[in-house]
């Protein structure tokens, strides 16, 4: 494994660049791939979103791919699939983003019509209420979706307003949105400081870059405003559901990715409920047979971060699932063992390898590090800070960030009882 | 890209697709066990059993197995299907005798009857996590609606019913017969040691008394025998669901990837005729139509998901966009569009082993053959508009069709079966 592994780095590289308008530029070659993958992460996500305004974000990310420059909205779409480009739009809280997978040679001409979509949306008002009904579609679709509800309500209560917001909206504040605020909207938001913009699999480094500042070197605009912060939610939530199964979300607060503790935490995490030999798979679904889907994971803002533990048991077993994983939770710290260290180890050295065959979780990865971090990792340094963990360090970590203030959501037929011990 | 093949004494195929510079291995088991192989009393069994294999053998517990995955970083899991079975590893090449190893001893699994209890509870869960979201149950429906009495009638889960009374003794004797050498396929992609996995599979497997499986195909002319439409209430869904199919090319008929770019053109999930007409417009949540093959059966299967009052009359205006279709044919735009976004999938699907270890298998335990990326952009390059417009003519889209509604809608046509 560490031959394949050098060679490897050896052959990882890494571009980055910034355009004097502050747009950055990343590259990382992948080479073996035929394909390319970009991203455009732009700083107008859902935490801009006016307090009474929630989907503004989501309803702008829309308008923007309905005609861009001298395309239609229908011509961006025919363009970017006539020429074989596998595309995808979406709003998350902190960014808008736009991206494409390709076959190399068809970069230039991905690049012009995403660099139009960026700096001239027409945001015509004839598009408003189409554009407004594909949002409203797609918060009632979610509505059917009783796990994405309880994790979604989750959220609103572990982070602070409007961070835990959903990015998609609320359907009471989309119906409201108008024109103006769009636009107003893609002018505060859709800029070039702030604007990551991501490469990767077979890559020209220099062609990218220059035909990149060509088509967006010139682009001109402010930054977008500072996030206010508000107040977070109570700890324990029963959302009503007509369903056979309770859905519990778990969450407590942890350092952000930026912080030199998230890849201690992210370890005692993955221990807890990361793959099938975790405890909370073991205990609750091999053992007990409670549940088909649980896990434990690692969520993370620039500046907030938590863990989020999920079951979906039939309601008459929901009380003793949560009872199983509470338990879990509490003996994590001072529990750990070597050989579930290592194993965590294991499976995430081998994710990190087998990322190099996807030019589309390379383009992606990078962009998302750079915003964390300022910075992209190598292979290299996450190998070695693996390497680097110990059953001591994670526990150091977990002692330094103790299990607090725990919030529970349950989505169902019925509340579940949650001790005051984890509530308080 | 180098293909290599090897069959054992007993009639178990090892299969390869080599490339060089891959930094992964991808190892599986493809067996020919799926819900179209299950009698209404074993309904669902090739699912619980897929579960059951990784409740331990003879001398390894469910933790060891789950562990040992673990301990080797592997990507590991497996999927049920009406026809197949396949169980999976993706790992870094130094584990790729580990992952064999353990993917080859879990073929012969100790079915012990505690596990097959305490699972059984599992599996009824994740019925019911099914039964809670969409399309509520309407695709089992419209299944069963379009097969008949066509062994693709039933449903990979099975039903609440058919898991709480299966005993473990038919899983054991299910085992025995479907998972016998010769209707099981070694498959493996991306950097492969093919001299290794021929020897792990000879002393993994080797001494598995010979046996085979009749041939499963059965003639599905005529389906559907008529139109058929049905509701499945659900008060409290926030959408209607609408889950229509009709007929289409089957795996061993040429025409099945005219019928794959005619669904492209018609009904892909962006910048298609129902993308434009339905989704673009806000009127729908969703609207798609896809080509689904198996070995003796094909269909399109239509996907609509809209408020409840719009349901009906949305329907109405895919199937005339059908007509239109039929009438009015294809352009040359749209299939020339069609023809480079299917190219574009075939490659970036061909650079991830794990997507080509499941093409390479299917195709093997199938039919036998083995096509690279390269021969099946070839295939797509040879597709001709005229392919697409026969595959109109043989294979109405607007034609006799099993169609099931589920969602907050009234019960105004429940059960009602028409001749077309």
């Amino acid at each position: 494994m560490q031959g394949q592994l050098i060679c490897l780095m050896a052959k990882q590289t890494f571009h980055s660049a910034t355009l004097d308008n502050g747009i950055v530029l990343l590259g990382e070659d992948l080479p073996g791939l035929e394909s390319v993958a970009i991203a455009f992460h732009v700083p107008a996500g859902a935490v801009h979103d006016p307090v009474d305004g929630s989907g503004l974000a989501a309803l702008s990310g829309e308008m923007m791919l309905r005609g861009a420059g001298d395309r239609s909205g229908r011509r961006i779409v025919d363009d970017l699939e006539g020429a074989g480009i596998q595309w995808s739009q979406g709003v998350t809280t902190s960014h808008a983003s736009f991206s494409g997978g390709m076959v190399a040679r068809q970069l230039p001409t991905a690049l012009p019509i995403y660099a139009d979509i960026l700096r001239c949306p027409r945001l015509d008002a004839d598009e408003l209420e189409k554009a407004r009904q594909v949002v409203l579609q797609n918060l009632t679709g979610i509505e059917d979706d009783p796990s994405h509800l309880a994790i979604s309500s989750l959220r609103r209560l572990i982070y602070p307003a409007p961070w835990g917001m959903p990015a998609e909206g609320l359907t009471a504040d989309v119906e409201r949105l108008s024109i103006d605020a769009v636009r107003a909207f893609v002018a505060g938001n859709v800029q070039p400081r702030g604007t990551i913009i991501a490469v990767a699999g077979r890559i020209d480094w220099d062609d990218f870059v220059r035909r990149v500042d060509s088509l967006l070197g010139e682009w001109e605009g402010a930054r977008s405003g500072d996030v206010a912060t508000h107040a977070r939610g109570p700890r324990v939530q029963h959302v009503p559901h007509d369903s056979q199964q309770t859905h519990i979300a778990l969450a407590w607060s942890l350092p952000p990715y930026r912080d030199d503790a998230s890849y201690e935490v992210n370890a005692a995490l993955a221990i807890l409920g990361g793959g099938s030999s975790s405890r909370l798979f073991t205990e609750v679904r091999e053992r007990r047979g409670l549940c088909y889907s649980v896990s434990a994971g690692y969520h993370t803002h620039r500046d907030f971060a938590s863990a989020v533990c999920y079951a979906g048991t039939t309601a008459a077993r929901a009380q003793e699932t949560l009872d199983v994983m509470l338990a879990e939770i509490a003996r994590l710290p001072g529990s750990i063992d070597q050989a579930e260290l290592d194993r965590v180890k294991a499976r995430a050295k081998s994710g990190l390898v087998m990322q190099q065959e996807s030019s589309a979780a390379r383009a992606g990865g990078i962009a998302r590090q750079w915003y964390h971090l300022g910075r992209v990792r190598s292979l290299d340094e996450e190998l070695q800070r693996l390497d680097a963990l110990s059953v001591d360090s994670i526990e150091r970590r977990l002692a330094d960030h103790p299990v607090a203030d725990l919030t529970v959501v349950s989505l169902g037929s019925a509340a579940l009882e949650v001790p005051d011990a984890v509530s308080a | 890209m180098r293909f290599l093949r090897e069959t054992l004494d007993n009639g178990l195929e090892v299969v390869a697709e080599c490339s060089e510079g891959s930094v992964s291995t991808s190892v599986g088991f493809f067996v020919g066990a799926g819900a179209r192989d299950e009698t209404a009393a074993l309904s669902g069994v090739s699912h619980f059993l897929e579960h059951m294999t990784f409740k331990g053998t003879a001398d390894l517990s469910a933790d060891e197995i789950n562990r040992r995955f673990d301990q080797m970083g592997a990507s590991a899991n497996a999927f049920t299907s009406e026809e197949d079975t396949v169980y999976y590893a993706a790992v870094l090449p130094t584990h790729q005798h580990d992952a064999v190893d353990l993917l080859g001893r879990m073929m012969r699994p100790a079915l012990r009857e505690e596990d097959f209890d305490t699972e059984k509870l599992v599996i009824l869960e994740e019925i019911r996590m099914y039964d809670d979201q969409p399309p509520f149950g309407a695709d089992d429906r419209c299944r069963a609606a379009f097969f008949g009495g066509h062994p693709l009638a039933r449903s990979v889960l099975g039903s609440v019913e058919s898991i709480e009374q299966l005993p473990v003794t038919a899983m054991r004797d299910y085992h025995r017969h479907r998972y016998a050498p010769g209707n099981l396929v070694l498959a493996a992609s991306g950097a492969v040691d093919f001299p290794a996995l021929v020897e792990s599979a000879k002393r993994l497997c080797g001494d598995w008394e010979p046996g085979t499986s009749a041939d499963r195909r059965q003639s599905s002319a005529g389906l559907p025998a008529a139109s058929t439409t049905e509701r499945i209430v659900r008060p409290a869904a926030a959408l209607e669901y609408v889950i229509r199919m009709s007929a289409g090319p089957s795996a061993d008929d040429e025409a099945r990837w005219a019928a794959k770019m005619l669904a492209i053109v018609l009904g892909d999930d962006s910048g298609s005729r129902l993308y434009w007409e339905l989704v673009d417009s806000g009127a729908a949540e969703h609207a798609s139509v896809h080509h689904h093959d198996f070995l003796d059966a094909g269909l399109f299967g239509t996907q609509l998901s809209c408020d409840a009052e719009d349901a009906e009359p949305l329907m109405e205006q895919i199937l005339d966009i059908y007509r239109t279709a039929a009438t009015g044919g294809i352009t040359r735009d749209e299939w020339e569009r069609a023809c480079n976004k299917l190219s574009s999938r075939v490659v970036l699907a061909g650079e991830r082993p794990r997507r080509r270890l499941f093409a390479v298998g299917l195709e093997w335990a199938h039919e036998r053959v083995y096509r690279s990326v390269a021969d099946d952009l070839r295939i797509v390059e040879s597709i001709t508009l005229d392919g697409l417009h026969d595959v109109l003519a043989r294979w109405p889209l607007d034609g006799p069709a099993a169609t099931v509604f589920a969602g907050p809608g009234e019960a105004s046509i429940s059960g009602s079966a028409t001749p077309h």
